[in-house]
């Protein structure tokens, strides 16, 4: 597992991505089953409160100690802007074909 | 602007490339990703959708004449948010970095799809593009100072050059008024 940036918050984030992917590969399998958008929601509604009961504190932990070392680096200011810029709220849309190529190209 | 996109097929299924994309750091191929953190994390308890926003720290080997042009370090960091669908089984990742983004930015996107036969679709696309506006505003400031030299010397070279004409000819004419 990758460190964190501040090596005191290594701990809490490795308690939490471990955290979140034991929750995520539980969530996936299922999710991605054929159902109803109604059974979708249901089930999305109750993994997302499992997830807040059983990772809820540790990202509590975890962000207070990221969140610090993000302005200790320097990067508060950086980051407010890219998300003024792009605050990607919602998933992008898909590139459209003619974007799509399988070798690199470059123009001015 | 520079453009790049590449496709790719991974022989997995779409489940397991996305789950595997929260284990693909640290990674001996790609050892200049050193830190990774999650900064925000969402489920959408309608859609099922999962975001995340990371900043990824690397460690690269910046030629020297960057860091010392634009103050940078050895230290680079990547935000970067990705959005899971398990509904649609998109899964997109968005990067922008945040270092020297005030001189240019490198704008990368990387989806994956599944694909009829099981697998998984790659497919990434990047932009990289300096911040005109401030190569202009630069470029504007030099000429102006340049127009400003020349303009000035031009001045120094017309002064410079009336008073050798003078003292030349002045010379010739007290000579010639003496003979």
């Amino acid at each position: 597992m990758a460190h964190s940036l501040s090596p005191e918050c290594t701990p809490l984030k490795h308690a939490y991505d471990s955290c979140f992917n034991t929750w995520f590969e539980g969530y996936l399998e299922p999710a991605v089953s054929p159902s109803s958008s109604e059974q979708r929601a249901q089930y999305s509604k109750k993994k997302a409160d499992e997830f807040e009961e059983r990772c809820g504190k540790v990202w509590v932990e975890y962000k207070q100690c990221v969140q610090k070392a993000v302005k200790d680096k320097g990067l508060g200011d950086l980051l407010d802007q890219a998300r003024v810029e792009n605050p990607l709220r919602d998933p992008p849309p898909a590139p459209s074909p003619g974007e799509v190529s399988s070798s690199s190209s470059s123009s001015q | 602007m520079h453009f790049f996109s590449q496709t790719f097929k991974y022989e997995h299924p779409w489940s397991h490339v996305v789950i595997g994309m929260w284990h693909k750091y640290p990674n001996p191929h790609c050892t200049h990703v050193v830190t990774v953190d999650v900064v925000d994390r969402s489920i959408d308890s309608k859609s099922g959708i999962i975001r995340t926003e990371r900043v990824l720290g690397c460690k690269q080997k910046t030629p020297i004449w960057i860091v010392k042009l634009f103050g940078g370090s050895e230290d680079a960091f990547v935000r970067e948010i990705s959005f899971v669908d398990p509904a649609s089984q998109v899964a997109t990742i968005t990067s922008v970095n945040l270092s020297l983004s005030q001189f240019a930015t490198c704008f990368e996107r990387i989806q994956y799809t599944p694909t009829s036969s099981g697998h998984t679709a790659f497919l990434q696309t990047a932009e990289i593009q300096a911040r005109m506006a401030m190569w202009r505003s630069m470029a504007d400031k030099f000429e102006t100072w340049l127009v400003q030299r020349f303009e000035q010397n031009a001045n120094l070279g017309k002064a410079g050059f009336t008073d050798v004409l003078r003292t030349m000819w002045e010379a010739k004419q007290q000579q010639a008024a003496h003979s």
